[in-house]
């Protein structure tokens, strides 16, 4: 096989990798800052997937305004549901032990699914790509899908946008000093609670969006959100749990990853992650990015 | 405030609750033939559970209607399998013994299949099967108190082995789902296509995680030999995702694809299937044309507002060949049932088919086309210019059968 076909290869996989970091780097944000492993993450994107469906049946045609719209509407509904979670449950927990907070985020996920099973049934869904996405790029000579370069290019500019966020304003220095030094920062009459509110909606804002993509990208159905959570806890394993960089780097990794040794490995690819993730927990069991616990 | 939001846990767990205990059964009035229909109702059965049922309620109102059978008015009972072996067999075992069902309905899963095929063999009541469709039930997993009105995964694999060797295709590649029904699939195709074609060459197996919906890393892989046709054993909504996924690789360009389009698939995938890929369907309503299934789809057009999926004419089948074996017996006793199935001729809304004695397979054949839009259904693509295969063609033969029937004992 040819050069071009295994660049071909790294290059779908990169895009891959991109989608993967979108969800999984809210899932690590607020484990850094709310010090809670949220499992349902995973549900939270598969609702931000449902709701994509039923706003784009309401909306006729298949064109980039309307996709642009689903982007624009979903991540802020999604993240205003993450409100009423982080205020209604999460806030109780903060003080608990792991495995209460893991009880209280499980349980969510039983009944985030159900409560999704109950309002679009268990049919699968699917979602149009605006037309403009639908096509594909020549890329030598083999054809890569408009839409994976589409999610290749949304990919950094969440990536930058998050590290402007927090390394260039004053919320993110806020976000960053909760992560830190939260009784510091709490003496210094900054509200800690309503941080962790703020950063909860944003690993909700972000699991939205990575829902919405992935609705346009493949069928939605209530299998995706247990799927989407176990590979993101691979991501955060690998690249440290609170570390956005490392949500970036673990997610490439994992993309590149599966997508590339399905040449070599075949089916056999799919033990890729989880070969990492044992090799990082080995050498670095506090991830690439992360730092050991407190 | 904590106890307020006990009480809304509370509440949302009762709903939840409430939902899954709905179809719990009503007491057994004593002059019914209670139908057990081990059903797989949850996770990514629910599309084929909806149809299934919406087909059972409708023959059974029908019948009801009617006079019953044999003067006994029939009824169902659910119980949901979850798509889980373990969980099918106990809720058999349950339809059975506390809710006394005299006859089981199949669920939609192969693996539940076979559980729920055991437990039907140990108390001896008669299960038919509509929807899965493994082999091996009628073969190696043969008991006589079963009997099958889908074509099965031999009979797929063989078909589609068939139907792209007439055509001029050399190069062929297969995709499909890492499990039972994926690889009994690809079994029968690839033993099939080296009968046929001696010169065709399977370049390609590409095996997928089942449920995967993401194929960016498998599709690059399968193209790499550029394969001039593609088999894959994809279903519903994985198919549907596959699809959409394949188009901007430049498969439909480069290749012919053959897969299950089924009724729900095709809505599913709706208009953004594309147009002239062959395929085939288990029991496509608008290309069989006899007065039954005329007046079956109409019916349940009325009832449902929907057209009736594959699962769901076939569903009504299986109950057409199983009250006519009880009027036949004159019995609801499983063995006099069982003997008058054996050979039992039967109007489906396919036709005219029989029950084949000695595996207890009903001839039903697979139908084959080429999607295309049609202006009868406005949202969704269909097959155009379907032509049965009769199961003649490729179902095992007689000794085949036994031959398998007798390695398992």
């Amino acid at each position: 096989m040819s050069a071009e076909y295994y660049l071909f290869m790294l290059i779908n996989g990169l895009s891959q990798g991109m989608l993967l970091f979108i969800v999984a780097s809210g899932l690590s944000l607020v484990f850094g800052v709310l010090r809670v492993i949220n499992f349902a993450h995973g549900s939270i994107y598969m609702i931000g997937a449902f709701v994509a469906y039923s706003l784009s049946t309401l909306l006729t045609g298949t064109s980039l305004a309307s996709f642009l719209l689903l982007l624009l509407v979903v991540p802020p509904a999604i993240a205003l549901l993450g409100f009423v979670l982080e205020v209604s449950l999460f806030r109780r927990v903060y003080r608990e032990e792991h495995l209460l907070q893991l009880l209280l985020t499980y349980a969510l996920v039983l009944i985030l699914d159900n409560v999704v099973r109950m309002i679009w049934g268990g049919d699968p869904r699917n979602v149009a790509r605006p037309e403009i996405l639908a096509g594909s790029v020549d890329l030598m000579g083999m054809a890569l899908p408009t839409y994976n370069v589409f999610i290749l290019l949304v990919g950094p500019v969440i990536a930058l946008g998050l590290w402007l966020l927090l390394y260039r304003t004053r919320a993110g220095n806020v976000i960053r000093a909760a992560v830190s030094y939260p009784d510091i920062l709490g003496a210094l009459g900054v509200n800690v609670s309503w941080v962790m509110t703020a950063t909860f909606m944003l690993g909700c804002w972000l699991a939205g969006l990575g829902g919405v993509l992935v609705a346009a990208l493949a069928n939605v159905d209530l299998s995706i959100g247990m799927e989407k959570i176990i590979e993101c806890f691979a991501v955060v394993v690998i690249g440290g749990l609170g570390s956005v960089g490392g949500a970036l780097l673990g997610s490439l990794i994992i993309g590149v990853g599966i997508t590339f040794f399905q040449l070599p490995f075949g089916r056999w690819a799919l033990v890729f992650p989880y070969f990492v993730m044992a090799l990082v927990l080995i050498i670095r069991p506090w991830g690439l990015f992360g730092r050991p616990e407190r | 405030m904590k106890r307020n939001n006990l009480a809304v846990l509370i509440v949302v767990f009762c709903l939840i609750l409430a939902g899954g205990m709905i179809n719990s059964g009503e007491v057994a009035a004593s002059e019914t033939i209670r139908l057990g229909f081990v059903a797989d109702i949850s996770g990514v059965g629910a599309t084929f559970y909806k149809g299934q049922k919406a087909a059972v309620d409708l023959f059974i109102e029908e019948a009801n209607a009617a006079g019953g059978v044999l003067g006994k008015k029939l009824e169902v009972i659910v119980r949901d399998a979850q798509l889980k072996p373990d969980i099918g067999a106990n809720m058999a075992r349950e339809l059975i013994l506390s809710e006394k069902c005299d006859f089981l309905i199949g669920p939609t899963s192969s693996a539940v299949a076979l559980a729920a095929t055991k437990v039907a063999q140990e108390f001896k009541k008669i299960i038919y099967f509509h929807t899965s469709n493994t082999e091996a039930l009628t073969t190696t997993d043969f008991q006589p108190y079963m009997f099958q009105v889908v074509p099965n995964t031999g009979e797929e694999g063989r078909g589609a082995a068939l139907f792209m060797s007439q055509r001029p295709y050399k190069r062929y590649a297969y995709i499909g789902p890492d499990y039972a029904y994926g690889h009994d699939q690809f079994k029968a195709f690839k033993g099939e296509l080296g009968k046929l074609k001696a010169d065709a060459e399977l370049q390609e197996i590409v095996w997928v995680k089942l449920g995967e919906t993401n194929f960016s890393p498998y599709i690059p892989i399968l193209m790499s030999k550029n394969p001039e046709a593609i088999f894959s054993s994809f279903w519903g909504g994985q198919l549907s995702s596959f699809v959409k996924q394949a188009k901007p690789y430049g498969v439909f360009n480069k290749a012919a694809l053959y897969s299950l389009f089924d009724l729900d698939m095709l809505r599913v995938t709706g208009m953004d299937m594309p147009e002239g890929l062959l395929g085939y369907s288990r029991c496509p309503f608008y290309a069989i044309d006899n007065p039954e299934m005329k007046a079956f789809v109409k019916k349940y057009y009325d009832k449902n507002k929907e057209w009736p999926a594959d699962w769901a004419a076939m569903a009504y089948d299986g109950l057409i060949a199983l009250t006519d074996a009880i009027k036949k017996a004159n019995s609801t006793d499983s063995d006099q049932v069982v003997k008058a199935l054996e050979g039992l001729k039967f109007k489906s809304l396919r036709g005219e088919r029989y029950i084949r004695p000695e595996d207890h397979m009903a001839n039903v054949g697979i139908y084959v086309g080429v999607t295309a839009k049609n202006p009868d259904f406005k949202d969704f693509l269909v097959l155009k210019d379907v032509v049965e295969v009769p199961a003649e063609k490729i179902l095992l033969s007689v000794e085949e059968v036994k031959k398998l029937q007798a390695e398992k004992k």
